[in-house]
């Protein structure tokens, strides 16, 4: 009883420091956040009860329901983008066999820099007639070019798989040997044909506004697809090296097994692979979740780069409402935001594992 | 008990105590040239007088968001005694009984920027130092290009030709670098007569302001001028100091960054440019004042402080060394300022600018910096050719009604 009772008291003494914290930092933190919200206060004078205008403003605010949706659509776009690559990336380097710890020390390194110093790095490629843009403009010059050389490269590789498979079976449309040959012999395809002058190349002065734009594609500012673009470059490589511990993890034999039933690449992936992974994917996705819903650095960094309504988020909105330019803290409109993107974040994270990706792995 | 005073000296010089009382005042302002001004005044023009006073000022510059450090203080009770205040964000530390008002005799300032410090009768900052727009320019440049100077004659559109006629000349070189900001095109509507508010405290995008909008965006259509952040720049200044611009339109703080950058330019300055029809010019001031902590368990030290950094010797010795303009308008005829040099001939416009005709505070009441938003946006999505002028500024005037309603 007494050794039991030891243990018990060693349990609490071990948990307390996170319990002190959570209760400071998290706990009180939201009591004071949710009392706040139904107040009127800058930060000097005294609150005074409101009861619930700040939500009704809210409601009202054209920036917050720019803001709900901007973060919304980013949260779809980059959880789904970032979930998919970095699994494929992790099955890309788990198949690597040579240099695996090289490619992937190469492929992690976006994750060992600050965000704040990515952001400036894509500030500046994302120029109008920066990188990015230079990039498109190549791509639309010679789109001829690039055009006859998937076109060769696809027709190569078909013949070469087809006319291997007359005397071996079991070769993959992906052979590598046959990627290369078909690759090399496309693009001296293109060169003569281009040397030829049978190609012609597009002029352009393109001019391509990525961040400092009021346009839209789709249902989100560009300069939102934009910050999406530099969240996911960013974030694959830390999630790949988690859907890499599990990959490591599947037993060999199963895809033994599977070969010996005849199940090919894909149905190896579809019916071992991804069921396995599972628990690895219900982290990575409700990680996402979190951490695109409060998407805040780089959108605070880009600053005047771009126009206020086409990058603002909810949780910018919340420190745009406590630290507004040359005017008084609205803690009370900052804490009802909070409280909301908490509450779309719990949310989201329980649909998530409702309907979403399980926890447990088959 | 015998009390024996040689051994109360010698206690306190063995416990490093002061021999007598000395008030310790914690001072704060921005970080970059600031502290060059600031260091510059307690070591070598106030250091007797603060001895005198038996004050002691430990100085803490700020980098990074300032108003927001000093808000964050004040709120947590840890503010300085003394701190900087920018007319921009003043309101909100104002209203919120953060300041204590100034009884110091402030006869001898400008008047304008006193009352940009002055919030419900009372003033509450003194004002130390003040800045307005101009035209800087790369002499150089327009030597090149064989087109003569900017001149304080121009008007907008003389400017124009004549910032054309130096990209026609050097391709690789720009006229000027716009930005799509209210704090540089703000001049050129205001010099039309236009106003931010009207008497019902309303803001009206009418013809006067389409006019200065249509001159402005069109700038760059017209070769006059590049996007900054097309050539790879923040500011008009980091153009000009490049080399890829041959005007700039800043305050007096473009001379440090000059100084750093290209401290060899062959720099000009003139007024801002007049506005052909209302033969005007319009101008925004931006000023930054000391203001006492209400709080502050030292306050009349820090009075004394603000009054001893702000006196007609310690501003003269600032303006001497270029660093800053002079909030005493005693100092408006400092013969410094008459000087033929570069940075002198700067200091000079940009202290003319205050007289400009229609000149305004860098200060938009109770919304604050959200009022520039929607002539921002209307700004950059014409320049960029995401909407026609009519288009973006019925969307600002919708957006100003939607927020001067409230």
């Amino acid at each position: 009883m007494s050794r039991a009772r030891s243990e018990e008291r060693s349990g609490w003494l071990f948990v307390l420091p996170f319990t002190i914290s959570m209760m400071l930092f998290f706990a009180y933190a939201i009591v004071r956040t949710a009392y706040y919200s139904f107040t009127d206060f800058d930060l000097f004078k005294a609150p005074s009860f409101v009861g619930m205008s700040n939500y009704t403003a809210l409601v009202s605010d054209e920036l917050f329901l720019l803001a709900l949706r901007n973060t919304i659509g980013f949260s779809l776009i980059v959880t789904t983008t970032q979930t998919v690559l970095a699994l494929g990336l992790a099955v890309l380097v788990n198949h690597a066999v040579r240099a695996r710890g090289l490619i992937r020390t190469v492929f992690y390194l976006p994750s060992i820099m600050s965000s704040a110093a990515m952001t400036l790095i894509f500030l500046w490629l994302f120029q109008r007639n920066g990188f990015m843009t230079a990039i498109v403009s190549v791509v639309l010059a010679y789109r001829q070019h690039i055009l006859l050389f998937l076109v060769g490269m696809a027709a190569l590789q078909g013949a070469l798989v087809l006319n291997a498979r007359r005397s071996y079976e079991g070769i993959s449309i992906f052979d590598p040997l046959f990627l290369l040959v078909a690759a090399v012999g496309a693009l001296a395809l293109a060169a003569s044909c281009a040397l030829a002058g049978l190609l012609s190349v597009f002029d352009n002065n393109l001019l391509i506004s990525w961040l400092n734009t009021q346009r839209h594609f789709l249902f989100m500012p560009v300069t939102l697809w934009s910050v999406a673009l530099m969240n996911v470059f960013t974030t694959v490589p830390t999630l790949m090296l988690l859907f890499l511990a599990g990959l490591q993890s599947i037993p060999s034999s199963l895809y033994d097994a599977a070969e010996v039933d005849g199940a090919n690449a894909f149905q190896r992936f579809r019916h071992i692979t991804v069921p396995a992974l599972r628990p690895v994917t219900f982290a990575v996705v409700t990680m996402g979740v979190i951490g695109t819903l409060q998407m805040f650095d780089q959108v605070a960094i880009l600053g005047d780069a771009a126009p206020l309504a086409s990058r603002v988020t909810l949780a910018y909105y919340v420190y745009e409402n406590a630290f507004p330019a040359g005017a008084s803290s609205r803690i009370g409109m900052a804490s009802a935001a909070a409280l909301v993107l908490g509450i779309l974040t719990i949310a989201a994270v329980y649909v998530q594992k409702s309907v979403g990706v399980k926890e447990k792995g088959e | 008990m015998l009390f024996r005073p040689g051994a109360l000296v010698a206690a306190t010089m063995l416990f490093g105590l002061p021999a007598s009382a000395e008030e310790i005042v914690r001072i704060s302002g921005w970080g970059g040239s600031e502290v060059a001004v600031v260091n510059g005044l307690l070591t070598n023009v106030l250091a007797e007088k603060l001895a005198e006073e038996g004050i002691r000022v430990k100085y803490e510059p700020v980098d990074g968001d300032y108003s927001q450090f000093i808000i964050n203080g004040l709120s947590a009770g840890t503010a300085p005694d003394l701190f900087y205040v920018d007319t921009f964000w003043a309101r909100s530390v104002f209203s919120a009984g953060q300041a204590a008002p100034v009884t110091n005799d402030v006869s001898g300032f400008a008047a304008n920027l006193l009352t940009a410090f002055t919030y419900d009768g009372k003033l509450y900052s003194t004002p130390k130092d003040f800045n307005t727009l101009a035209i800087h320019f790369n002499k150089d440049i327009f030597d090149d290009a064989g087109v003569g100077y900017p001149s304080d004659d121009d008007t907008w559109t003389t400017l124009q030709e004549k910032l054309v006629a130096v990209n026609k000349s050097l391709p690789e070189v720009d006229g000027l670098c716009v930005v799509p900001e209210y704090a540089r095109f703000g001049a050129f509507a205001l010099s039309t007569g236009w106003s931010p508010f009207d008497a019902r405290g309303k803001t009206v995008l009418d013809k006067r302001f389409r006019r200065a909008f249509d001159f402005y965006t069109g700038l760059v259509k017209s070769g006059a001028a590049v996007m900054a952040a097309d050539a790879g720049h923040s500011w008009t200044g980091g153009c000009l100091a490049s080399e890829r611009a041959a005007v700039a339109i800043e305050g007096a703080w473009i001379l440090s960054a000059l100084r750093d950058s290209a401290p060899n330019m062959n720099l000009g300055t003139v007024r801002m440019p007049k506005d052909p029809e209302s033969s005007k010019r319009g101008n925004i001031v931006f000023s930054v004042g000391w203001t006492v902590n209400a709080a502050s368990k030292v306050s009349k030290a820090a009075a004394k402080v603000a009054e001893l950094l702000t006196t007609e010797e310690a501003q003269q010795w600032v303006l001497e060394q270029g660093l800053a303009l002079p909030s005493r308008t005693s100092l408006n005829d400092n013969p410094w300022l008459r000087g033929g040099q570069p940075e002198q001939i700067a200091s000079r416009v940009v202290l003319e600018g205050l007289s400009d005709d229609h000149v305004m505070p860098y200060f938009f009441g109770d919304v604050g910096g959200s009022w520039m938003q929607p002539i921002n946006a209307a700004l950059n999505s014409v320049i960029l050719g995401e909407e026609d002028a009519n288009t973006a500024l019925l969307s600002a005037q919708s957006a100003f009604d939607r927020m001067l309603a409230k």
